[in-house]
């Protein structure tokens, strides 16, 4: 258990009670995803209900209680990049990948998973490395947006 | 004490004190408002929507849930009109979708002309999503030891991690205020369990009871009281003792009298 971690990212805030969703933001950017034994070690330090910390985890998408890939690919799957044939693009993906949606790769290099539009609607269709926004995606751009992420 | 406010509930001039919600003042006039999420000793969640009434007066014409909405200087509340039937009809046919065996939620049905539902889902879970036991293993116990997971049609109450619950004490109390009966506790030989829809919430030994030897209460249930009752009031609870033979003590025995006088009444 990484306790010093925790330790480091909750003292960087000032609150705790109304900070919690901040905190855990932080920690799955730690770990890729939020870790049990961290979490009940997190509730014991900030006296917070492991309950009410683990009714937050399940109600946020983003949040995670597998492990992710060091990079979290999302495709959007809304309606304008849906018609534009964000389909196609997912599906390419999971080809290059071996995987299905919602899942990550053996190496724990990538993990996919599918959203509800990310607001780049004139980007269409778009997907979301880590952060990063790649817009009028086609399916056979994706082996090059993966080998640029592929060591990051 | 409060001040009073004048509001009509179905056509009666009532009288209520400022802050009381209209459900619990058409509860004091004899009208009845079925509900299921709504418990007395519980703040107010209004879950189960089935509590609604039709406002006007005071208030914007609307369609309210009466276990939230207080009282109002002359707040005109209609709890049976055809709307409100319909649309309780409804409410009922939800909640009877995922829960079509719940003995509680068929008695409201049937009382409020609801045959059958429109959305069976094929499950039967006689959870209603109520959030009592959530409330009062929270609110009044202290524990915290149920949660919500889930969001939407998957929502569901739980343990955390879905998985035995360490800091579950076993009063009984979810299964106590579990208006459809869906959180059971069940003591068999020195064992207890709480259970649900699939899912074992948590399971103690019990305690045997030092008078009798019959197992009454799990050991994390009887600290708790101790920690809250007793230290407190600078005590310690030494006799573990189970309710039965607590209430036989408290009886008096009759005692012979040694002259022939018959039995007294009580112990001297």
């Amino acid at each position: 258990m990484d306790v010093a971690a925790i330790d480091a990212i909750v003292s960087k805030f000032p609150e705790i009670k109304g900070n919690l969703i901040g905190i855990l933001h932080e920690v799955q950017n730690h770990f890729h995803y939020l870790p049990e034994e961290e979490l009940r070690y997190l509730s014991k330090k900030t006296d917070i209900p492991i309950t009410q910390i683990y009714s937050i985890v399940n109600f946020y998408n983003r949040f995670s209680l597998k492990p992710k890939g060091k990079n979290e690919i999302c495709v959007c799957l809304g309606t304008a990049c849906h018609v534009k044939g964000a389909e196609k693009v997912m599906n390419a993906l999971e080809e290059n990948l071996h995987i299905q949606k919602g899942q990550s790769t053996e190496d724990m290099n990538f993990s996919l998973e599918e959203v509800r539009c990310i607001g780049a609607c004139s980007l269409a269709p778009a997907v979301v490395i880590n952060e990063e926004t790649y817009g009028l995606v086609t399916p056979n751009k994706i082996p090059l947006l993966l080998s640029k992420h592929k060591d990051g | 004490m409060a001040s009073m406010v004048n509001l009509t509930i179905n056509d009666k001039e009532v009288q209520a004190p400022e802050g009381m919600t209209i459900l619990e003042a058409a509860k004091r006039e004899g009208i009845f408002i079925p509900t299921l999420c709504h418990h007395e000793a519980l703040e107010p969640e209004g879950t189960c929507r089935l509590c609604i009434v039709e406002i006007s007066g005071a208030i914007r014409h609307s369609i309210r849930i009466s276990c939230i909405q207080q009282v109002k200087e002359g707040l005109i509340v209609e709890t049976d009109t055809e709307r409100i039937k319909k649309n309780r009809r409804l409410i009922l046919e939800l909640l009877l979708g995922r829960s079509p065996y719940s003995k509680e939620l068929l008695d409201l049905a049937s009382k409020c002309g609801v045959m059958t539902s429109r959305f069976l889902t094929g499950e039967s879970d006689d959870c209603v999503r109520c959030g009592r036991c959530v409330r009062v293993c929270r609110d009044k116990i202290g524990v915290q030891a149920l949660c919500w997971v889930n969001r939407g049609y998957e929502r569901k109450i739980t343990t955390d991690f879905e998985r035995l619950s360490e800091y579950c004490i076993g009063c009984g109390a979810c299964a106590q205020v579990c208006p459809t009966g869906a959180i059971k506790i069940e003591d068999r030989g020195n064992e207890r369990k709480i259970y649900t829809w699939g899912q074992v919430l948590a399971r103690f030994k019990l305690e045997k009871c030092k008078e009798c030897g019959r197992p009454y209460a799990p050991k994390k249930y009887l600290d708790r009281i101790n920690e809250r009752a007793y230290k407190t009031k600078g005590l310690e609870l030494v006799n573990y003792v189970c309710p039965e033979c607590v209430k036989k003590a408290e009886r008096p025995t009759p005692v012979k009298m040694p002259f022939g006088g018959g039995d007294m009444p009580f112990a001297i």
